[in-house]
C-alpha cells in the first residue's frame, strides 16, 4: 500500500513540477521578449530610467517641479542607484533593469526554497516547487521583468526575513544586522517595505523583546539618519516628493475586486498557509514567515487599493505565502506530528499518507490556477490539448483575464508592430521643433530630448495642493511645446484643459495595446 | 537559546492585540469627532480600518485563554 501511494506521489510530484517549470518557461520567454524593447511596456517605467540616469550624473530626482523641466520623483533610490553603473556604461535603456528586476524575482524564488528546504525538514522537492510556484504566480509575472523598483524590494524583503528567521532566535549577530540591512535596503528601493519591517519587528518583540528593542533601536535610527540625509540633500524635496504627495485616493472597490482576484488565483497554497498561520498562532509558535505573511496579506491588501497601486501589493504575501505553505506541506510529508495530542483525530503516518496525494495535486491545481501563456505559435498545440483561447488578447491566455480594476492589463508578448509604432513615435518627436512633452519618457530619450515633468507625480501633487504650474501652463499656453503625446491623461487637470485649448489631436498610433495621442499646437485657423 | 529571555505569551499577546484593537477602533472614529470640518462622514478607508480594528480585537481576546504558553 505504502509503494502505491509512493508511486502516485512520484507521478504527481513530477506532473506538478513539469506544470510549474512550464509555467517558468512562459515566463523567461516573457522576460525575454520585453527585455530589449526600448520604450514603456507599462506606464512609467521610463521615468525610472531616468530617475536611474539623475543619479549616475550624482543628481537627485527629488526635485521642484514648479521650474523647467517641472521633473520629479516619489521613488525612494536604492533600485535606482543599483542600475545607475549601467547607465555610465550603456547609457539610457530598459533592459538593464527589466534584467535587474528578473533577477530579483529569481533571487526571490530562490529564497523561498532555501526557507522551505532549511524550515521545512530538508524536502528538495517541496523546496523546489515553493519557489516554482512565486514565480507562477500572475503577479509575480506581470511586475518581475519591469523596470520597476517594485520586484528588488520584494527580492530585499525575502531575503531579510529568511534571514532573520534563522538568525534571530540563533542570536547570530551579523545575521541578524545583514537581514536588518536589508530590511534597509527593501525600504530604500520602495517604501511598501514598511509593512515587512513592522513585521519583522513585531515578531522580534514577541520572541525576546529586550533584544528586540535594542536591535530595533538601530534600525531605526539609522534608517532615519538616511531619511534627514536625502532631505538635507534634496533641499526638503524628498519630504515632499516622495512621503506627503505619496499618499493616494483609496479605491475600495479596487481593493475588494484584487483581494478576491488574489485568493482565486493563490487559493490553493493560500489556504494551507492560512492553516499553518492559525496553527503557529493557537497552537505551536509564530514564525516570522506567519506574522509576515498576516501582515502582507491585510496591510499589502489594503494598499493595493490606493489609486496607481495594483495586483503588485500582493507580491510580498505570494513570498510569504509559498514559503508557509511549503513548510507545512514538507512536515505533513516527513510524518512530523502538526495537531496537538488533544486535537489528533488522525496519526501522523495516515496525515502523511493523504499529503503524498493532496500535496501534488494542491500544487498542480496552483499551476492551473496562475495559467497565463500565449495561444498560438509554438504554443497552439498545448492551448488546445489544455483547452483555452486567448481571453486578454487574441493570441494570449490570462487566467485572472482583464476585468478587475488593479490588475496590470499587460503581460503578452510584443510584436514587431509595437516597434515599429515606437519608432514612429520618436520620428515623430524628432521632427517637431521645439521641446516635447510626453506622457512616457522612453519616447523623448529614444529622440534625445529632455524629460519634461512626470505626470502621475504633477498629479500627485496637484491633489495635496502642491502644484501650481505656473511655468508649464506657461509653457503650453505659449506653444512652446512642438508635439504633444498622451496616453493615460494623467496630468493634473489644470495641465490638461491647458494642453485642450492650445493643442489639437492630429492622429493616434496604437502601441502594445494602448493608443497613443499625438497632439500639436492649434494654428490661428483651428483656434 | 530562545529561553534565555522571557518571551511574549499567547496570553499577554492576546492582551496586546485586544488593546491596540479597541484603541484604534475608538481612535478612528475619533477622526470624525475631532475633526468638525469634515465633510462625508466615515469613508471607505476609514470602515475598512474600523473592521481590520474589531477584527483584531476579537483576535486577541481568542489568545487569551491560552495562557503562559509562548507565543
Amino acid at each position: 500500500m505504502k509503494g502505491a501511494y509512493s508511486r502516485a506521489h512520484a507521478v504527481l510530484m513530477t506532473a506538478a513540477s513539469a506544470a510549474l517549470l512550464f509555467s517558468f518557461l512562459v515566463y523567461a520567454l516573457y522576460a525575454a521578449n520585453l527585455m530589449s524593447f526600448p520604450y514603456d511596456y507599462d506606464q512609467g517605467e521610463g521615468f525610472e530610467v531616468h530617475d536611474s540616469v539623475l543619479f549616475s550624473r550624482g543628481q537627485l530626482p527629488y526635485r521642484d517641479t514648479e521650474i523647467y523641466p517641472f521633473y520629479a520623483s516619489n521613488y525612494p533610490p536604492l533600485f535606482h542607484v543599483m542600475a545607475a553603473p549601467f547607465v555610465w556604461f550603456f547609457g539610457p535603456a530598459y533592459w538593464y533593469g527589466r534584467l535587474l528586476g528578473f533577477l530579483g524575482s529569481l533571487v526571490s524564488a530562490a529564497a523561498i526554497a532555501y526557507a522551505v528546504y532549511r524550515d521545512g525538514g530538508r524536502n528538495r522537492w517541496i523546496a523546489l516547487l515553493s519557489g516554482l510556484a512565486f514565480l507562477s504566480s500572475n503577479f509575480v509575472y506581470h511586475i518581475g521583468p519591469l523596470f520597476r523598483q517594485h520586484t528588488m524590494m520584494a527580492t530585499f524583503e525575502t531575503l531579510a526575513v529568511v534571514m532573520l528567521a534563522g538568525a534571530f532566535p540563533r542570536h547570530d549577530k551579523r545575521a541578524i544586522a545583514g537581514g536588518l540591512f536589508l530590511l534597509l535596503c527593501a525600504g530604500y528601493t520602495k517604501q511598501l517595505a514598511a509593512i515587512s519591517a513592522i513585521a519583522a519587528i513585531a515578531w522580534m518583540f514577541i520572541r525576546q523583546p529586550r533584544r528586540a528593542v535594542r536591535w530595533s533601536l538601530g534600525f531605526a535610527l539609522v534608517g532615519a539618519g538616511l531619511f534627514l540625509w536625502l532631505n538635507v540633500a534634496s533641499g526638503g524635496q524628498w519630504w515632499r516628493q516622495a512621503i506627503i504627495a505619496n499618499v493616494n485616493v483609496f479605491i475600495a472597490e479596487q481593493a475588494f475586486g484584487l483581494f478576491i482576484l488574489w485568493f482565486k488565483l493563490h487559493g490553493f497554497l493560500l489556504i494551507p498557509a492560512a492553516l499553518m498561520f492559525v496553527y503557529e498562532l493557537y497552537v505551536d509558535r509564530l514564525s516570522l514567515y506567519g506574522v509576515w505573511f498576516a501582515a502582507a496579506s491585510l496591510f499589502g491588501g489594503i494598499a493595493s487599493g490606493a489609486w496607481g497601486a495594483g495586483d503588485s501589493y500582493f507580491v510580498t504575501s505570494v513570498a510569504a505565502l509559498c514559503i508557509l505553505s511549503g513548510i507545512l506541506f514538507a512536515r505533513l510529508l516527513a510524518g512530523v506530528r502538526v495537531m496537538p495530542r488533544r486535537l489528533l483525530f488522525i496519526s501522523p503516518a495516515r496525515l502523511s499518507a493523504i499529503a503524498m496525494l493532496a500535496v501534488p495535486l494542491l500544487y498542480l491545481g496552483y499551476a492551473r490556477a496562475t495559467l497565463k501563456m500565449p495561444t498560438d505559435g509554438a504554443f497552439s498545440h498545448i492551448a488546445s490539448a489544455l483547452n483555452i483561447e486567448g481571453n486578454v488578447r487574441e493570441n494570449f491566455y490570462d487566467s485572472a483575464s482583464f476585468t478587475v480594476g488593479g490588475y496590470a492589463r499587460i503581460g503578452y508578448p510584443l510584436t514587431a508592430e509595437d516597434w515599429t509604432a515606437g519608432a514612429e513615435i520618436v520620428r515623430l518627436i524628432t521632427e517637431s521643433d521645439g521641446a516635447a512633452l510626453s506622457e512616457e519618457a522612453g519616447f523623448t530619450m529614444a529622440a534625445g530630448r529632455d524629460v519634461i515633468t512626470n505626470p502621475t507625480q504633477l498629479r500627485n501633487l496637484d491633489r495635496v495642493g502642491l502644484f501650481k504650474g505656473k511655468e508649464l501652463l506657461g509653457m503650453i499656453e505659449r506653444r512652446d511645446f512642438g508635439i504633444v503625446i498622451l496616453r493615460a491623461l494623467f496630468y493634473p487637470p489644470t495641465v490638461l484643459q491647458a494642453l485642450d485649448s492650445h493643442y489639437e489631436l492630429s492622429h493616434t498610433v496604437h502601441m502594445n495595446g494602448f493608443d497613443y495621442n499625438i497632439l500639436y499646437p492649434k494654428t490661428q485657423d483651428s483656434r | 537559546m530562545d529561553g534565555e529571555e522571557a518571551t511574549v505569551s499567547k496570553r499577554q499577546l492576546g492582551i496586546a492585540l485586544m488593546l491596540l484593537g479597541l484603541l484604534g477602533f475608538i481612535a478612528i472614529l475619533a477622526i470624525d469627532i475631532l475633526d468638525v470640518g469634515r465633510q462625508g462622514g466615515i469613508g471607505p478607508a476609514q470602515r475598512i480600518a474600523l473592521a481590520v480594528m474589531a477584527a483584531t480585537a476579537l483576535l486577541g481576546i481568542t489568545l487569551i485563554p491560552l495562557g503562559d504558553a509562548p507565543a
